[in-house]
């Protein structure tokens, strides 16, 4: 498998970013982007071109993941978007 | 900024005229107020196209500041994200990501790519239209 080049990982990592923007819920959002960020961070140092494909095409299937759950998620959306709206 | 003072100035002219002839007291007062509030009321149309350029180094900076891995103190508006504030390219679509946020407007890939200091994000941001 050929090695992905910097272009295509930069795009797949805000490719991700934006899709967990998706999420109506605040603690899915923020699960998602900081999902994203460590695992991109941890695997800053692979070196070995096959191990760098293997964790691309995972961050590629996780994308779909993410997309297919953003659009699940906003069909059961909160009404409230944030505990800071409850009126009492 | 130059569209903007053309229509202020050709809105001034054909206010004054209809303003003089019915206003009997204090003309002038009252003429400088609605000038005022019309003024108002366009630099806030034209605000949603353009911004204002130091608004924007201003908010950008802010924003950047806010940032858990940068230095605060190392911010300043010609900083270099990798260079100057120590960032790496993943940090620097961090920082894009927040600044679409912060404008609320989508900037594309390659858009995105080319942005690599505070300086060039000002530039780009401030040609934007949808920048808000």
């Amino acid at each position: 498998m050929a090695s992905p080049s910097r272009t295509e990982i930069i795009s797949l990592f805000r490719s991700l970013l934006r899709s967990a923007r998706q999420f109506p819920d605040y603690n899915i959002r923020e699960y998602t982007k900081r999902r994203t960020i460590d695992s991109f961070r941890h695997n800053k140092t692979l070196s070995d071109p096959s191990s760098i494909a293997a964790a691309f095409s995972d961050g590629k299937s996780q994308l779909q993941v993410a997309r297919r759950q953003a659009v699940v998620y906003s069909l059961y959306a909160p009404e409230i978007k944030s505990i800071m709206d409850v009126k009492h | 900024m130059a569209a903007r003072n053309a229509i202020l100035k050709h809105l001034r002219v054909s206010v004054k005229p209809v303003l003089s002839s019915s206003t009997s007291q204090n003309p002038r007062l009252i003429e400088r107020g609605l000038i005022q509030l019309f003024r108002r009321h366009f630099s806030e149309e034209v605000r949603g196209s353009f911004l204002d350029k130091s608004e924007v180094t201003d908010r950008v900076v802010t924003c950047v500041k806010n940032f858990q891995k940068i230095d605060p103190s190392k911010v300043t508006p010609t900083a270099h994200f990798q260079n100057d504030l120590g960032l790496d390219s993943l940090d620097t679509v961090e920082v894009v990501m927040a600044l679409e946020e912060e404008f609320g407007f989508e900037i594309s890939d390659n858009e995105a790519d080319k942005i690599s200091s505070i300086n060039h994000a000002v530039d780009f941001i401030a040609s934007h239209p949808h920048a808000k």
